[in-house]
């Protein structure tokens, strides 16, 4: 059996693109500068990638973003300790060696886990697939303005509690105001921009949000409706959106969270997809 | 009386010689266009335009002479008060039922943006382009709160229309609200941003 999915295969190599980039960095830098220079760009580097994490965590509470954190911090002071040693018997000796090869085996064994179970995966793409899912009608009707999608009746703690186990697994990045409460999606390699701010404001993008009195209103920005193979009838996908978040909150608030999971696990997506 | 009336007293009495001119109709029984010109200091031209606009406005009597040099008119004052009074109700777009149970929707492809509050479900802006190339322009329309309201509840282009009625009852909304989201769904036709549909 085939499984046709609504969204046009994930092309987007940002997410990879901006990681890896510090190799270049790093080459280009022992060019110009020397080795010396090179390690210490290169454990730079490490700290800000860490740094990125920590703030990721700070804002999601999603405690693989704290592991791959430890992870940048470790391999930056590595370097450090490393980089005035270069060429000298200590990075050869036996301490160096225990305490680098013991990290590494704990961070891999560590990141592979949390890869394959998906635990540091945006789940933006799977909310996506789940909105276009129930949707047959074609016919575009983009609008940039927002849809109200219903009420729940909630009181707002439970929402926020909601909001935080979304931040918690990553199937939304929350954004709290006094009177608001939004959820925006995030997909695979969208963090960085989204996370550093380089992607606009958030009202600009796609996002479904809780108000004080249980109202739920919805937006689709145009970049994520032209990600589904067909021009999905607008109107009903941004109402399929907003109820995806109102079945999910039903299942939070009845104990279910871990249902909400296993209907995105479901969807089979890569884990960098 | 109407507002392009109650303009055309205002152009004319914002005059600065029409204190004078008054002065002189007032004082005497009846004036032509050039002695109120030699009297004033003003061109003749100026003196017979303003003393015909008020003849047309029926604040003055005109009287044709005929002397032996060609015909002209004498002035006389006809009223010794003017009043303007504007009813400001006239341009009150008062709700008909017809009028609230008009189906509509957002246009598609309408390229209007627009802009949402940050605190509430509501619509702060419409930004609407207009023209092509370098003659393109922008006009953007600060909306009121109860409009903004009325706007974010506007069904999207292709989906199912909704009357204005009841727009306004999905945005928790008074009927009393009608004239000022009529005033703004009138504009935003003009503007191409919502279509009006035929009732079922």
């Amino acid at each position: 059996m085939s499984l046709v999915r609504k969204l046009k295969p994930d092309r987007s190599i940002s997410g990879v693109v901006i990681p890896i980039s510090m190799i270049p960095i790093f080459g280009i830098a022992v060019l110009i500068f020397g080795i010396q220079a090179g390690l210490y760009t290169l454990a730079g580097l490490m700290f800000v990638f860490a740094l990125f994490y920590l703030y990721g965590f700070f804002r999601t509470f999603n405690f693989t973003q704290l592991v791959i954190s430890a992870d940048g911090a470790f391999f930056g002071s590595m370097l450090l300790f490393f980089e005035p040693n270069f060429g000298t018997q200590s990075v050869g000796n036996l301490e160096f060696r225990a305490a680098y090869m013991s990290g590494l085996i704990f961070f891999a064994v560590t990141l592979v886990l949390l890869a394959v179970t998906k635990r540091f995966k945006w789940r933006g793409r799977e909310i996506f697939e789940l909105a276009g899912e129930s949707i047959d009608e074609t016919g575009n009707g983009y609008t940039s303005r927002p849809r109200p999608v219903g009420k729940v009746e909630y009181s707002p703690e439970q929402i926020r509690s909601f909001v935080r186990f979304c931040g918690r697994n990553m199937i939304a990045l929350p954004y709290n105001s006094s009177n608001n409460t939004t959820l925006v999606l995030v997909k695979m390699g969208d963090e960085f921009g989204r996370l550093l701010g380089f992607s606009g404001d958030y009202r600009d993008a796609t996002w479904v949000n809780f108000d004080m009195n249980g109202d739920v209103s919805v937006h689709i920005s145009q970049k994520d409706y032209l990600d589904y193979r067909e021009p999905l009838a607008f109107d009903q996908l941004c109402t399929s959106l907003g109820q995806v978040f109102v079945d999910f909150l039903e299942l939070y608030n009845s104990g279910e969270g871990v249902r909400i999971i296993d209907r995105m696990n479901d969807l089979n997506f890569g884990i960098f997809e | 009386m109407n507002f392009s009336t109650a303009a055309k007293y205002a152009t004319l009495l914002s005059k600065d010689y029409a204190e004078d001119i008054f002065a002189l109709l007032v004082n005497y029984q009846a004036i032509s266009a050039s002695e109120v010109a030699t009297r004033l200091d003003l061109h003749i031209k100026t003196a017979q335009d303003f003393l015909e606009s008020f003849a047309q406005l029926d604040i003055l009597s005109k009287e044709e002479i005929l002397e032996k040099k060609r015909p002209y008119y004498r002035y006389a004052l006809k009223q010794n008060r003017i009043l303007i009074d504007i009813d400001l109700m006239q341009v009150r777009h008062e709700p008909t039922l017809n009028g609230l149970s008009i189906l509509i929707r957002e246009k598609e492809d309408a390229g209007a943006r627009f802009t949402t509050a940050r605190s509430d479900d509501y619509i702060t802006s419409v930004t609407i382009w207009s023209g092509n190339g370098r003659e393109r322009k922008e006009r953007k329309i600060k909306l009121t709160t109860l409009q903004g309201k009325f706007l974010f509840h506007l069904p999207f282009p292709k989906a199912v229309p909704l009357s204005i009625a009841e727009i306004i009852k999905k945005a928790d909304m008074d009927e009393s609200v009608a004239p000022e989201i009529l005033d703004l769904v009138q504009l935003l036709e003009k503007y191409e941003v919502i279509e009006y549909l035929p009732v079922q």
